[in-house]
């Protein structure tokens, strides 16, 4: 008996240990596992990655905060991000009622998602030297929960992973030599499996962006893909795409989370463009020019296997990329339609591709107006009538640099079956020059043009946020806006869009008629994401990052005026509502 | 005058003279290279703020008629300003900075 006795009381102090732990980690959140995303909407609570669940629809299922008593929404705390130099750009995640959140220069805290109080704040050791010489920089867009960690990748070249329930840094791993390449990370990371997947920045910077694989518990690197000219002497090698051995100073990069498609096991990535920008071969890009071919895998989506980084599939949305339209914009919306299953991807030019989950297009549709850098993309994704540019003066490409789609995110409905999306309505000037890419000592832009934004022709440069049916386009309703919002939206069960627009308005529109309904202004611009997530008092809240700056942004104050010529540039201010 | 009276500031800052290439970090005094073309690595690097060539403000201002001196605009290019501009210290050779000033005093309107 005395036997049972001290097996029963280790079985029971075991037990204790075990619910005490789950408690523990169910406390702080740090039971987000694979299954536990895959599974996200069994738990709508949460905002567990960049784009909400793997699905990529940044949409919460809570529906506390409706359409019939938005009107009520009140602030509930707020929450100042020191050194918000270039606004505060990041999506926030959430994981038990826990808010996690980045901003520049590698900061995070933990916050209690109920009242704002600082739970840990974690402040990254930077080579400042080298951050002072970043153009891309030194915001930082968002980050990923996984194993009890928060992972986010650093401006000098380091994935790093911080204890979610303590802050301190657990490990950190060097992937770049961010020292001679000058570019680092600002995107989030994506936790796959038992997996950390980051990009590189890479575009207009003369390298070939590699997307890495990261062991999530040991932060060691798996695996690496370069995105430009695929891997040596792999069947994804695609170097002789690059006339000349310009693979060697391609650009392309992967600055933005992808998606996952938990079905098919497939980390879904949008590449960058190549370097430079702007070529000056004209028509005769196959052969001539600054990098002559079509610069596989640039301005691409890119179908990766998360355990071995191998290339399962992939589409080049514009090859041979003339105009810095590229693919980098993260949101792999995972869709299903009678039976058939679909991914929809935002190209920067302002066309939407839908594909089947082995990266074949199903269609293509405009989002934006003034488009013309080519006449069409047919639905099957072949470019009619490209613009290609020669060396000399061009008026009034369309888009403009910052593109018909920015970086942020739109949103899908489940509900009202509406992709809610911006769409940016701008054009420029440019003349294209020949360049040569600067390597020594450091690696510096490559844009091959001088440029100016201009109005489109016979309007005003402006913006919009339109609902349309993922798949086919159609438009239900749109709202325009008179500089193009560039903040990431949010939907949600309650019949509710969220628009944080440039100026500092933060909108709810009804999600089936795009009515508006209630409005705050947070006296600043917006520049990044927006969740909705349960508090410890299963209350619900929508939480926005404000502050103005960036790469689109800062074009606004001297092209569009006041207010943006009056806005803070080192200003980042988390926001919180609900209900009284 | 402008490449004269910038040649006085570089030395007055203490900066290499004109024949040495920009010190790589741990290798300094690299033998020279060429200058690259000022207008082209304006149109690499610096358009994508200051438009038009820098005729035009964009995301930076206007330097087409830049009330900065000489010895400013290069402190400007080499050390940035934190939030508008990145510092640029050993990207370009004294040569190339002074081409870069160069071509910043004869832009035109177009």
């Amino acid at each position: 008996m005395q036997r049972w006795h001290e097996a029963a009381g280790r079985a029971a102090l075991a037990a204790a240990v075990a619910l005490a732990t789950t408690a523990w980690a169910d406390m702080h959140g740090s039971d987000v596992t694979h299954e536990r995303i895959r599974d996200a909407d069994k738990r709508p609570g949460d905002w567990l990655t960049y784009h909400g669940t793997y699905k990529g629809w940044h949409y919460s299922g809570v529906d506390q905060i409706n359409s019939k008593n938005v009107g009520k929404l009140r602030v509930a705390w707020v929450h100042a991000m020191p050194r918000s130099v270039r606004g505060l750009q990041s999506m926030p995640l959430a994981a038990n009622g826990i808010l996690y959140y980045s901003g520049s220069y590698n900061q995070v805290f933990a916050l209690d998602g109920a009242t704002g109080e600082v739970i840990w704040y974690y402040r990254q050791k930077l080579n400042e030297d080298l951050v002072s010489k970043q153009t891309h920089s030194p915001y930082n867009r968002g980050i990923a929960l996984g194993l009890g960690h928060v992972y986010m990748g650093t401006l000098d070249g380091k994935l790093v992973a911080i204890d979610m329930k303590t802050g301190r840094l657990v490990w950190e791993t060097k992937l770049i030599d961010s020292e001679r390449l000058t570019v680092g990370f600002t995107g989030a990371p994506l936790f796959v499996k038992d997996k950390v997947i980051i990009g590189s920045q890479g575009g207009e910077w003369p390298y070939r962006g590699p997307i890495f694989g990261v062991d999530a518990r040991t932060g060691q690197e798996v695996w690496k893909f370069y995105t430009v000219g695929g891997n040596d002497g792999t069947q994804s090698d695609a170097r002789n795409t690059w006339g000349n051995d310009t693979w060697l100073t391609g650009g392309g990069g992967g600055w933005m989370a992808g998606g996952y498609d938990a079905d098919n096991d497939t980390v879904w990535w949008g590449t960058g463009n190549p370097a430079p920008l702007y070529d000056w071969s004209g028509p005769e890009w196959m052969t001539a020019g600054a990098r002559p071919g079509t610069n596989l895998y640039t301005t691409s989506v890119i179908g990766l296997d998360p355990d071995s980084g191998e290339l399962k599939a992939y589409h080049q949305e514009l090859p041979h990329d003339a105009w810095d339209y590229d693919s980098a914009v993260g949101e792999f919306l995972m869709l299903e339609r009678r039976g058939k299953k679909y991914i929809v991807h935002p190209n920067k030019s302002g066309f939407v591709f839908v594909y089947d989950r082995k990266g074949k297009v199903q269609n293509v549709w405009r989002l934006v107006k003034n488009i013309n850098f080519v006449q069409d993309i047919k639905t099957d994704g072949t470019l009619v009538g490209r613009r290609d540019l020669t060396e000399g003066e061009h008026k009034n490409l369309c888009p403009f640099i910052a593109g018909g789609i920015s970086w942020n995110a739109g949103s899908y409905n489940p509900k009202s079956g509406l992709y809610y999306k911006v769409g940016n309505e701008w054009c420029m000037d440019l003349t294209v020059k020949r360049t040569q890419p600067i390597l020594e000592p450091m690696a510096q832009l490559n844009i091959g043009a001088d440029f100016s934004l201009v109005n489109p022709q016979g309007e005003k440069a402006h913006g919009r946020v339109a609902a349309h049916d993922p798949l086919t386009g159609a438009k239900k309703w749109e709202v325009r806006f008179p500089e193009p919002p560039l903040a990431s939206l949010l939907s949600t069960a309650g019949n509710l869009v969220f628009v944080p627009d440039a100026r500092g308005i933060l909108r709810a529109l009804d999600a089936s008629s795009g009515r508006e309904l209630w409005k705050h202004n947070n006296g600043q611009g917006h520049n990044g994401g927006i969740i909705s997530y349960l508090g410890k008092d299963k209350k619900q809240y929508v939480a926005v990052a404000t502050g103005w700056g960036g790469l689109a942004g800062d074009d606004y104050a001297n092209f569009f005026g006041p207010p943006f010529n009056t806005f803070p540039r080192d200003s980042g201010v988390l926001m919180v509502f609900a209900l009284p | 005058m402008r490449p004269l009276a910038l040649a006085a500031v570089l030395a007055a800052l203490g900066a290499a003279p004109a024949t040495t290439r920009a010190a790589e970090p741990g290798q300094p005094g690299v033998a020279a290279k060429p200058a690259r073309d000022p207008a082209q690595i304006f149109a690499t690097t610096c358009g994508w703020c200051h438009h038009k060539g820098g005729r035009e403000a964009g995301k930076g201002p206007q330097l087409m008629g830049t009330p900065l001196s000489d010895g400013e605009i290069v402190q400007r290019i080499r050390k940035g300003k934190q939030g508008f501009m990145p510092g640029y210290e050993g990207a370009f050779s004294e040569e190339e900075l002074a081409g870069l000033v160069r071509y910043i005093r004869s832009l035109r309107p177009r």
